[in-house]
């Protein structure tokens, strides 16, 4: 039977999703109410002087980074699923630990390393004496900078993808006479598609709303002018104005990206094999090292060893204080309860919409998207106005906070769990159904269990960002709570290399634990 | 799985329970200026008079907007600010109190707000950093030399959104005009080609190794890189601008108009401009001291040595907005 017959329980899911989809819109409702304040005039002010210059460097900028993502992120998911090599789990490894990095702190390290006395200054200098070292501070960096920083979404989806692809297809596709790249056009990359779509929307997403690499550099984007607009001038009518524009075309870019995605449905039949991977020959595994070793030691080791660096120094100069470790602690928390939350508040919407599948449900999910394209700060001034107008007893507590990195980061922990409800064959759910299990079993049952793995993946993908988030957390967290991030910006800004070293260097530790948390379902079903 | 919706409640209980532990006599300081320069003085203020504080530390301008998003609902007793001009804003949102005579009297009149709701603790001067290698830059007197085309790509300029620049502008502004500030901005837009600082001790670094010849940075960055550096190839030049003076501007605090501990929100205050917190809080950054009598740091070229451009700092404030629209209709990067 088809599920989308079944209305009471349909209307039970839509309800909760409805509930979701409406404390997400809270920071959406603030910029509305606040952007129909501008006058007519204004409007056509911003229009004029603002508006074509930061669509431009926006739209380019996210053009550069998908791309840019695209290729790293695709062509290194590919050889490690698909040739058996040496040393392939630890190629997994360093394909997502740039994803422990934030992307303010790419920005800083790199500036840092393209001085003049900075490593690469010093070795570009050597190998090109007439040349000027380059500047991060155009389009050319901050595309660098953020798909650095980013590809590590695509790879990490298209990845999961490709795990889980049958070798039916490609041995049928074979066996009627198609060549290898063949099979590669034809039957590989349109069903790897939705991990590719899905994973250049997290890229794409994560630059629309990126604040610190744009902040650092000095790149103006919407992100960057919105909060120049309100912090600096007091004006957030105008910052509301383009929160808006920012707004409907993140939307328009996930409607675009939803419309590729839905015409194409794939369910595996229960019985498949799975692909093994053949064993590389010895070029193809120098070939796969070199190009995987280029890609990771731009996107963690350089990173890794300026971090390394600066921390050595600054325990030799005895600067790392007990207070760092608070730090470390709130951090933590912080991230734990925001990433627990967040995937509990998901879960209504990417069931409801996966099932479902009609207009509302997709409604539901752009609103819920909306955390995510909107900038840091707007969330942060959205929620508090909101916390202060209707429940004001929260107010100053850690629950703030939390509150709006469960917002903040909804549509990663929709994106990943839903790529696993997709995953979920509706036989199954049919046949507990039909043996009289009700909404909650079947949820305790089967839907849970079977969604685990896209649970983590999106506990650990809410977890990492709410580990990283900056913005929103200067404005939000409770008096004299510093978070790593907060402390990495506010030593960052004083030129304190060798204070901020260690906070970012505890990012990246304070990631792995939960990195192997998430790579760690799928070895157990290998064994 | 069925111990889930348990520890969910418990994850919900244990947020709402933590709620901040402040203790009622804690004093709550927004501070938009470096950690490791006010906790000193916070420091000193804690063994002179035993009030506690905490310090809550982030860009003066975000803390402002904060201030004024939670009102009444504040939990901040003092704000610090690194730059006049969001003292000022401050002011005109009536967000801060006036204080007492008895404190705010020992500042001159240009460092604090006309109504005394804020008041300058420490000032810093915009002042030129130039090589002692390269020549090409001598004959820099004025700031508005630094649009001459002889400078190009030999000048160093922090982005527009600096603090700092800002105010620096705004001096210029007033003292000589928009039209002329407006020509200086663009020739020295030129001059930069489109390549400018984040920082300004990346200037003062950059003119150092002789990769630019001249900067414009606050005085104090060249002082904390001789310290580094004793032989770096830099030195001072004061921009008088034909008798306008070198433009200043000041860090400040005030007290929120909502403290609940307006006695000890006081007592800092009082302590600010007291002769060893001004010589705490401006010596730590080796900027001014505003209170007169209480001396710089010793490497600084003393005030009253050079000419201070007479700009009330609360002006600042005032014109933020005129200068950020000159600013970007000039489009300097």
């Amino acid at each position: 039977m088809d599920p989308r017959h079944l209305p009471v329980r349909l209307s039970f899911r839509s309800a909760l999703a409805l509930l979701v989809a409406l404390s997400a819109a809270i920071p959406l409702l603030f910029v509305l109410y606040n952007s129909l304040q501008l006058s007519h005039d204004a409007w056509m002010r911003l229009w004029s002087s603002r508006l074509p210059g930061l669509l431009w460097n926006t739209l380019s900028l996210a053009l550069l980074v998908g791309v840019g993502a695209m290729l790293l992120g695709v062509s290194a998911a590919w050889w490690v699923s698909r040739r058996d090599f040496a040393g392939r789990r630890l190629a997994v490894w360093l394909m997502i630990l740039p994803l422990t990095i934030p992307t303010y702190v790419f920005a800083h390290i790199y500036t840092s390393l393209l001085e003049t006395d900075g490593w690469l200054g010093r070795l570009w200098h050597l190998l090109f004496p007439d040349t000027p070292i380059p500047e991060l501070y155009n389009i050319a960096g901050v595309t660098f900078v953020l798909t650095l920083a980013s590809f590590s979404y695509v790879f990490l989806l298209v990845r999961d993808a490709l795990s889980r692809s049958q070798k039916d297809l490609d041995e049928a596709a074979r066996i009627h006479g198609a060549t290898p790249s063949q099979v590669f056009w034809k039957i590989n990359l349109p069903l790897l598609r939705p991990a590719i779509a899905a994973g250049l929307a997290l890229v794409v997403l994560h630059v629309l709303s990126d604040f610190g690499a744009v902040s650092m550099l000095r790149f103006q984007t919407f992100t960057l002018s919105i909060y120049l607009q309100m912090s600096g001038r007091f004006d957030y009518q105008s910052a509301a104005g383009l929160s808006m524009v920012l707004v409907s075309l993140s939307l328009t870019f996930l409607v675009l990206e939803r419309f590729f995605r839905n015409r194409q449905r794939y369910y595996g039949g229960a019985q498949s094999r799975r692909f093994e991977a053949p064993p590389a020959t010895g070029f193809e595994t120098l070939m796969i090292w070199l190009w995987l070793g280029l890609i990771t030691l731009f996107a963690f080791f350089l990173p890794l060893a300026w971090m390394l660096h600066w921390s050595w120094q600054a325990w030799e100069d005895d600067l790392i204080s007990e207070e760092f470790w608070g730090y470390v602690g709130n951090s933590l928390s912080v991230s734990v309860m925001a990433a627990s939350i967040t995937i509990f508040v998901a879960l209504p919407v990417a069931l409801y919409h996966a099932r479902a599948h009609n207009r509302l449900s997709q409604l539901y999910l752009h609103v819920s998207s909306v955390g995510f394209v909107l900038p840091g700060p707007v969330i942060a001034l959205g929620i508090l106005a909101f916390v202060l107008a209707q429940m004001p007893m929260i107010y100053g507590g850690l629950a703030v906070l939390v509150m709006a990195m469960v917002v903040r980061f909804l549509p990663l922990a929709i994106q990943a769990q839903e790529a696993a409800v997709q995953q979920l064959t509706p036989s199954i759910e049919q046949a507990s159904r039909s043996l009289g299990a009700g909404t909650f079993e079947n949820l305790r049952r089967i839907i849970l269990p079977m969604l685990s793995s896209g649970m983590i993946s999106a506990w650990v993908l809410v977890f990492i960002d709410t580990l990283k988030e900056l913005p929103a957390t200067l404005i939000l967290r409770p008096t004299g709570f510093d978070t790593l991030p907060v402390r990495i910006w506010i030593e960052a800004s004083e030129e304190m290399l060798e204070l901020a070293a260690p906070a970012a260097l505890m990012l990246v530790i304070g990631t792995l634990p939960v990195l192997w948390l998430m790579m760690r379902p799928e070895r157990a079903k290998r064994a | 799985m069925s111990h889930f919706p348990r520890f969910l409640i418990s994850l919900f209980s244990l947020l709402l329970c933590a709620q901040p532990l402040l203790a009622a006599e804690e004093l709550v300081i927004f501070s938009g200026r470096s950690d490791k320069f006010v906790k000193p003085v916070v420091k000193a203020f804690t063994v002179e008079t035993g009030i506690k504080a905490v310090l809550h530390s982030g860009s003066s301008t975000s803390l402002l907007n904060k201030l004024k998003l939670e009102g009444a609902r504040t939990q901040a007793d003092i704000y610090i600010s690194n730059d006049a001009g969001n003292l000022q804003k401050g002011s005109e949102f009536k967000l801060f109190k006036a204080l007492p005579e008895s404190i705010a009297n020992v500042i001159p009149a240009n460092y604090r707000a006309p109504d005394n709701t804020w008041l300058g603790v420490s000032a810093r001067a915009r002042v030129l950093v130039v090589s002692t290698k390269k020549h090409d830059a001598d004959f820099v007197k004025s700031v508005f030399d630094l649009a001459d085309p002889r400078l190009q790509g030999r000048l160093g300029i922090t982005h527009s959104g600096n603090e700092s620049y800002i105010a620096g502008v705004t001096v210029y502004m007033l003292a000589a005009g928009e039209e002329k500030t407006r020509k200086w901005l663009e020739g020295m837009k030129r001059n930069v080609e489109g390549s400018v600082f984040n920082k300004h001790s990346k200037i003062v670094k950059a003119v150092a190794a002789g990769k630019k010849s001249i900067g414009l940075v606050n005085h104090y960055y060249i002082y904390r890189h001789l310290a580094k550096h004793p032989d770096a190839a830099i030195k001072i030049v004061l921009p008088d601008q034909d008798g306008m003076g070198v433009a200043w501007n000041v860090a400040g605090a005030a007290v929120s108009q909502y403290t609940k501990h307006s006695d000890a929100a006081e007592k800092f205050m009082a302590f600010l401009v007291s002769d060893k917190g001004q010589k705490i809080f401006a010596q730590a950054n080796r900027e001014y001291p505003t209170r007169p009598g209480v001396p710089a740091a010793p490497e600084v070229p003393p005030a009253g040595s050079y000419k201070v451009a007479d700009v009330p700092m609360a002006r600042l404030g005032e014109m933020r907005n005129a200068t950020l629209d000159l600013i970007e209709s000039v489009g300097m990067p």
